[in-house]
């Protein structure tokens, strides 16, 4: 009798996504035997088939949602659009051919266009404040770099004063942010390696 | 996760530590327990110890526990419970005196 109601169970785990029943169905079977033991198999099967009835399509909808979106479909709806501006330009002079081919054209790319963007890759996120050194090196590089240029030329001529501070405001900044931004980068550093 | 405070469970003693923990109003089917599982292995809030610790068990049944992320969340949510419930009793009227 309960080899019949697992067996009937276990067919019913074949609802499940292949992934998860692949990773759970053997335990949720032994499961389902086991509350079978100890309970009236009336009350486990209500039980179960509640459950079945509300896990199945979430466990679908979670296994739909873990996985990016293929190709298939803005493929798809790329040729309709290019198919309905072929048929646009071709069928023009006609204008039932324009009013039908001409929405279709306009709706089905944009549809195609929405599609593409949705199934292109998510991007991670950088961290900013890993490119403390590249700010410091400019900053500093620029710094040095004036430094020797002014003290080598002795005093700057007239028309080179302006862009040379601006130059030298431009160092001291990216200095500044450099150093900014590599104390941030070694507080978040600490804080991901604090236990707990 | 409150119930694996206590340490390693398999999916049927959890079921009923979950059962005993709330007086039997939550009786988890084997669909909502392992799909919560599979999340909470997948947000690393717990961890399978089946092959980690040798076991006289026939049957092959997997055990879960908490990893140290999950057991802090777990307490901080038990903290996090406890206060509001302090919060909302102190704001109740009291029994009536005589």
């Amino acid at each position: 009798m309960t080899g019949t109601a697992v067996a009937a169970y276990r067919a019913f785990l074949r609802l499940y996504p292949r992934e998860f029943r692949d990773e759970y169905g053997v335990d949720m079977a032994l499961l389902f035997a086991h509350q079978l033991r100890d309970e009236p198999p009336g009350r486990v099967w209500a039980r179960s088939l509640v459950d079945l009835a509300r896990t199945i399509p979430t466990r679908h909808l979670e296994a739909h949602m873990k996985h990016a979106p293929g190709p298939g479909l803005p493929l798809t709806v790329t040729a309709l659009s290019v198919t309905a501006v072929a048929v646009a330009i071709i069928g023009g002079t006609d204008r039932g051919v324009l009013v039908v081919a001409l929405p279709v054209a306009v709706l089905s790319t944009l549809f195609a266009v929405s599609l593409w963007h949705d199934t292109r890759p998510v991007a991670v996120p950088h961290d900013t404040t890993a490119r403390w050194w590249k700010y410091l090196a400019g900053g500093a590089g620029l710094l040095i770099a004036l430094i020797v240029t002014t003290t080598a030329t002795g005093e700057l001529p007239e028309g080179l004063w302006l862009p040379t501070m601006a130059a030298f405001l431009l160092a001291i900044v990216l200095t500044v942010i450099g150093v900014v931004l590599a104390l941030a980068h070694v507080a978040a550093g600490r804080q991901r390696n604090a236990p707990g | 996760m409150l119930a694996l405070l206590d340490g390693e469970l398999h999916g049927y003693a959890l079921m009923g530590r979950v059962a005993e923990l709330s007086d039997g109003v939550v009786r988890m089917g084997p669909g909502t327990l392992y799909g919560t599982l599979n999340r909470l292995v997948d947000d690393g809030l717990i961890e399978e110890t089946t092959d980690l610790v040798a076991r006289d068990d026939n049957e092959r049944r997997r055990y879960y526990r908490l990893t140290p992320g999950g057991r802090a969340v777990a307490l901080s949510e038990l903290a996090r419970l406890q206060a509001m419930v302090h919060r909302v009793a102190r704001h109740l009227p009291g029994p009536a005196t005589t």
